[in-house]
């Protein structure tokens, strides 16, 4: 079964030309039609998420700032991030539309989620909007989910370091943060030695690709530099930062993903949670309209077990050697870390 | 006490930010100093796909001629990222900038307001010096 959250009126967070728009869902969702679930889809309504819910991740002096911003008209917060007077409220349901979903997901016991709201969250730090994201959505879920005793799994694979997500996270030791990500690009984190605080040693994974990677390079770098660190973490719940501008038709980068590599991303990654009602994925990136529908498709499609068919995975780009030396220079930065941290000198 | 060698300049395009250039070549030219124009490649940098580097060489290589600053002591430097956190960066190795230099006021258009203000964040933030450059 699939949860996934209402739609909310998100018009009113739009700028002209602006690749982060309201179609994006409109695509996100008739990817999720194209299943035909039927029964098999549980719709529940999105809510604007309650202040608590929000400071638990971000600070309150840059909540009352971001509201404040918006009522006074909005505007463009950096070179990429924009809001307008409705963005308070729509981001508000952003994050709330991902509580519903685990939520319904807890009460239940049971399904996988998709949470598909906007503006997407990965990007934003707790003091900070940057790379289109005003409020961290998989975050504020994580948070929730942590301060109900659980260990939390993130596994992110838009094709941008999820910056945002890593710094909230850096020293909390019951969240695993797992990204994939092209490097170079923006925002420039995510660099293999990135490990973790002194809380969390190992706990950031990062496995930077080259442009033109494909699929086959990013499942063996969760294979090999991530899965044995997850199944040692153990994970009760997994969440699923699920960018789907890592598509090879996508605008804004250049891997060479396909909706098949999704498919088999999303495989693996279920595999990681622990039973049914244990995982979501929240929509990121992902700006071609087309590719994004089929990748939603293909994503959801794989862990439903649905007869929906996927373009074929891809193989054969560069970036094997890239993840070979992410995991050296990942296991250097552990030890030295380690030996730091037990002469009491290490800085988070 | 640090000595200036090496001075960080953040570069948007916008009439603060070339403020901001023609202050630090100002600083820069007497005492000898390089001068790293940093600009900062958003999401949308990459989206739109035009040259950065370019483009902010085209748009200050005039203003070092005008300060009398040897065009071969100003360096370019793009780098992905949102601006504060590139900014940030240049601190470090290889730039190692001993002090960085921006407009009062990017691309943002709310002045009441913290947000949207590299130079306010970077305030907070820097581990060098900061000098922020009034428009005039």
């Amino acid at each position: 079964m699939l949860i996934m959250n209402g739609r909310y009126e998100d018009a009113g967070h739009e700028e002209s030309g602006h690749p982060e728009r309201p179609d994006r869902i409109t695509a996100a969702m008739a990817g999720v039609d194209d299943l035909h679930l039927g029964d098999d889809l549980k719709v529940v309504p999105a809510y604007a998420a309650t202040r608590a819910e929000l400071a638990r991740v971000h600070e309150g002096t840059y909540l009352d700032e971001l509201g404040a911003f918006c009522y006074a008209g909005g505007g463009d917060l950096d070179e990429d991030t924009y809001a307008t007077y409705d963005s308070w409220t729509i981001a508000q349901y952003a994050a709330g539309g991902g509580l519903a979903v685990i939520n319904e997901l807890k009460r239940l016991g049971d399904g996988v989620g998709f949470v598909a709201t906007r503006p997407p969250g990965h990007h934003a730090l707790r003091d900070r909007a940057m790379g289109f994201c005003l409020l961290n959505n998989i975050s504020i879920a994580a948070a929730s989910l942590i301060e109900q005793g659980e260990r939390v799994l993130i596994v992110d694979w838009d094709v941008h370091h999820g910056n945002g997500t890593q710094a909230i996270f850096w020293d909390k030791p019951d969240v695993m943060y797992v990204s994939t990500h092209q490097s170079p690009l923006f925002p420039g984190s995510g660099a293999a030695f990135e490990i973790g605080g002194m809380s969390a040693l190992g706990k950031t994974i990062n496995i930077p690709l080259p442009p033109g990677a494909t699929g086959d390079v990013v499942r063996r770098a969760i294979d090999e530099v991530a899965t044995p660190s997850i199944v040692e973490f153990d994970p009760t719940w997994v969440l699923v930062s699920a960018g789907f501008d890592s598509h090879r038709d996508d605008p804004m980068a250049d891997l060479s993903l396909t909706g098949g590599d999704f498919a088999a991303l999303a495989r693996t990654v279920a595999g990681f949670a622990p039973g049914p009602g244990r995982i979501a994925m929240f929509l990121e990136g992902g700006y071609d309209l087309a590719a994004l529908r089929h990748s939603v498709a293909s994503t959801l499609g794989a862990v439903l077990a649905s007869a929906y068919e996927a373009e074929s995975p891809s193989s054969g780009g560069p970036g094997t050697e890239m993840v070979q030396n992410a995991q050296a220079e990942r296991l250097v930065a552990l030890r030295i870390a380690q030996e730091a941290a037990s002469k009491g000198d290490y800085s988070t | 006490m640090r000595t200036l060698s090496t001075i960080a300049v953040g570069f948007d395009g916008s009439p603060n930010a070339k403020a901001a250039v023609r202050w630090a070549f100002n600083l820069a030219a007497p005492i000898d100093a390089k001068v790293v124009v940093v600009h900062a490649l958003g999401m949308l940098g990459r989206f739109e796909g035009h040259d950065a580097a370019t483009e902010i060489e085209e748009s200050v290589r005039q203003l070092s001629d005008d300060c009398g600053l040897d065009a071969a002591r100003v360096h370019f430097h793009v780098a992905n990222g949102d601006a504060c956190s590139v900014l940030i960066r240049m601190a470090d190795d290889p730039i190692s900038a001993d002090l960085l230099v921006v407009g009062s006021r990017g691309q943002g258009k709310h002045p009441g307001l913290l947000l949207g203000s590299t130079s306010l964040e970077l305030a907070e933030h820097a581990t060098i010096p900061l000098v922020i450059v009034p428009s005039l």
